[in-house]
């Protein structure tokens, strides 16, 4: 168990050093800046699990050993929080307020001065806020990525993703309760302790003109929040206003637009040059096969590309139930606070405690009800089901958030006017948590890959049954990974890892455009 | 008596907001009970429309539908909702912007949004919390002067409209009644009826007498030394 939190922590420690530099370099430079953010942009709409196969090969067949198994796991959790925290940073950073920057330039801080007295401590409720969501992410990777076969070998380090694991196959299914409970009691303790210290990193070090990450906004907005009027306001709600990012680029001044716009691209492009470096390890493989493999590969691209649309499919469905119950969930909890208390803590550890780690038992006891209900759709409903309670939590949380952070006139105008539950969704509040609403799918959609990766394929997940879907690219995938098929995983991976960049790019970004252009709630309220 | 705007005046913090929302329902006192035409009011309610002092509109919605919302809860047709929307808007002075976002709005002209929605709800009592604090001067003395025809004009459905400010010159020029809250607990210490003919002038000397007056209402109140 500390094995396993020690990974974690250790890696969420990573990104906030490696964030806090990074952050002030780009602030210090335009260029790298440009390329940074739209780097990170684009590699955090990207799913971890497009990486998973290429990154095995990689560790395990050219490092190899330990270190090797040690270090894939360590990268991939990395890579599952590291863009959330960096890009928190870097928000926080540039929208230090323009007064206290005015008064550490005044005061002669240098480099150390400024990080230590300014710019760190005005990141800290941005990453305390990230940190939940981060810790869930990291938790719920690391327990899959703690066993992981290539080829015949399988492959594991020590921590208890790997012991539930070895347990469950040994059929002790007494002990893997109790390290279940074990790991049940760590992740509550760890929950509760960041959530203590959210709470208080934003009454610590919240500034009380909190509306400063909307103040670089274009437009006439002002800041709204008086510092008695913030004193109100629930630390939750002041937290919300960390959770989610506006665009600091939009402060620029309109000539810059230009220029910035094609060092944009250049930053896309880069990206995806990027993509495909980490799949060198793909492309010495593929270079080292024969010319009738090749042959092979693009001859069962089209069938590729079906296998990809089933899984899109899937993801789309846990998606669209996790949004819909996110939707009703969040706003019934918000009007009843009693509950929400409750629920709210309840759901985060929930969504901390990894799936893969209990799935095995959840399976052995419902199985016989299920497969009543379902017939032969049994195994599709786990891999939906495995999906979906391993993302919904990152929608819920980010709408309840949203819902949160509403304009109190919101609510009273809602309440004045007597509009009906429909017409208080679909006109104000959903447009009011829309910038929320992306975000939280964002993430939602990218564990659903995680899930679909354990899910669709899992030999013996209980007493010598195996799950399996009919058609799944992940299933397939699993499979050329366990028959040591390399060509075919490269292959697959290298469609896969273009497919969802075209994706990120062409509709998740733009999503998240025309969210922090138009549906920013903060911009309809007009104080001076 | 209809057609009446009354202020309530006092110091921060006395309870003048809160007073306005235990008015429209938003708020449950603790004793005592809110009438309107008869009935009691336990909930906010179109009949009692709120416009709040920090702007708010929809920045998703034209202008023309944010001030739909304020006709939702009658069902209407979509010919009468956008009808009498656009017959709100051009009271409040807004023909034209009907497809406007508030984004491209001055803060006067969303506060004229704001009012034209609370309107188009059929209110008969309009509830105004310091409705010209984050305008500018200009823009505000612009709206104040047109606000009290606007409000009771025979378009609208208004009855009387509860005015809450700081602004002594703003109260006189337009209230026909003000009530000054002041001590802890705060007590209503003082009623004044304004009776001077419209549009009023600062210059004029009635004008600084009632401001006057307001003003040594409004001092503070020294804490009475326990009797006994």
């Amino acid at each position: 168990m500390g094995a396993t939190t020690g990974r974690v922590f250790f890696t969420i420690l990573l990104s906030v050093l490696s964030g806090w530099l990074l952050g002030y370099v780009a602030l210090k430079n335009r260029t790298f800046e440009n390329i940074y953010i739209s780097l990170s942009e684009v590699l955090e709409s990207v799913p971890v699990i497009t990486f998973f196969p290429v990154v095995l090969i990689f560790f395990v067949t050219d490092i190899g050993g330990t270190i090797g198994s040690q270090l894939a796991v360590i990268f991939l959790v990395f890579t599952a929080v590291v863009w959330n925290i960096w890009m928190g940073i870097y928000q926080a950073f540039k929208t230090v307020p323009e007064n206290l920057r005015e008064v550490s330039e005044n005061l002669r801080l240098g480099f150390w001065g400024k990080m230590t007295k300014l710019y760190i401590p005005f990141s800290v409720p941005r990453i305390a806020a990230n940190l939940i969501p981060s810790f869930a992410d990291a938790m719920f990777y690391i327990t899959v990525s703690e066993v992981f076969s290539v080829g015949n070998s399988t492959y594991s380090v020590f921590g208890i993703g790997s012991l539930i694991y070895d347990l469950t196959t040994a059929g002790e299914y007494t002990y893997a309760f109790y390290s279940l409970g074990v790991l049940a009691a760590v992740v509550v303790v760890l929950t509760l302790l960041l959530r203590e210290f959210a709470q208080y990193s934003v009454q610590r070090y919240g500034l009380d003109t909190e509306a400063s990450s909307n103040a670089v906004r274009r437009g006439r907005f002002r800041i709204r929040y008086s510092s008695r009027l913030s004193n109100a306001v629930s630390p939750v709600t002041k937290l919300a206003r960390y959770a989610i990012r506006s665009r600091a680029q939009e402060a620029e001044i309109e000539e810059e637009r230009e220029k910035s716009h094609h060092l944009k691209t250049l930053g896309q492009i880069i990206a995806f040059v990027f993509l495909i470096g980490i799949s060198y390890s793909v492309f010495t493989v593929i270079s080292s096969v024969p010319d009738q493999t090749w042959g092979y590969l693009l001859s069962t691209t089209p069938y590729d590309l079906i296998l990809v649309g089933a899984d899109y499919l899937r993801v789309g469905i846990i998606a669209v139930i996790s949004l819909v119950i996110a939707l009703f969930l969040g706003y019934w909890l918000s009007l009843h606070v009693k509950t929400e208390r409750a629920i709210v803590p309840i759901i985060q550890t929930l969504a901390a405690f990894p799936a893969p780690a209990y799935f095995p038992l959840l399976f052995a006891f419902t199985y016989p009800a299920v497969e009543r209900a379902f017939g032969s759709f049994t195994d599709e409903f786990y891999v939906l089901l495995l999906g979906f309670i391993s993302t919904f939590y990152y929608v819920f949380y980010s709408y309840w958030l949203g819902v949160k952070n509403m304009p109190h006139e919101y609510w009273e105008v809602m309440d004045n006017l007597n509009l009906s539950f429909w017409q208080r969704m679909s006109k104000i509040v959903i447009p009011s948590t829309f910038p929320y609403i992306v975000s939280g799918l964002t993430s939602t959609i990218n564990s659903a890959w995680g899930g679909l990766a354990i899910g669709e394929y899992w030999p013996d997940i209980y007493d010598g049954k195996t799950l399996e879907v009919h058609t799944g690219l992940m299933k397939y995938l699993a499979l050329a990974d366990a028959q040591g098929n390399l060509a075919v995983v490269g292959w697959l991976s290298l469609i896969f890892s273009i497919i969802v960049v075209i994706y990120s790019v062409l509709f998740t970004r733009k999503l998240m455009d025309l969210a922090r252009e138009k549906y920013v709630a903060e911009e309809g309220i007009y104080a001076a | 008596m209809d057609n009446e705007l009354i202020a309530i005046v006092g110091p921060s913090g006395v309870g003048k907001s809160t007073l306005l929302r235990i008015l429209g329902g938003f708020i449950k006192p603790t004793e005592g009970e809110v009438i309107l035409l008869g009935k009691k009011v336990t909930r906010p309610t179109p009949k009692i429309a709120l416009i709040h002092q920090s702007i708010a509109t929809f920045p998703w919605l034209t202008a023309l539908e944010n001030v739909k919302l304020g006709l939702k809860y009658r069902n209407l047709t979509k010919e009468e909702e956008d009808s009498i929307a656009r017959k709100m808007l051009e009271l409040v002075g807004l023909q034209g912007f009907e497809e406007f976002y508030p984004k491209q709005m001055s803060g006067g002209m969303r506060q004229r949004v704001a009012i034209a929605r609370a309107l188009a709800a059929d209110p008969y009592v309009l509830l105004m919390d310091e409705p010209f604090a984050h305008l500018d001067e200009l823009t505000a003395e612009g709206l104040r002067q047109e606000i009290y025809s606007t409000l009771f004009s025979q378009d609208t459905s208004l009855k009387a409209a509860v005015l809450v400010s700081h602004n002594m010159n703003e109260v006189v020029e337009l209230s026909d009644r003000v009530f000054v809250l002041n001590g802890g607990p705060a007590t209503v210490v003082g009623e004044v009826t304004i009776e001077m003919e419209r549009p009023r002038s600062p210059r004029d000397q009635k004008f600084q007498e009632y401001l006057d007056l307001l003003y040594k209402l409004l001092t503070p109140v020294k804490k009475k030394v326990k009797e006994g």
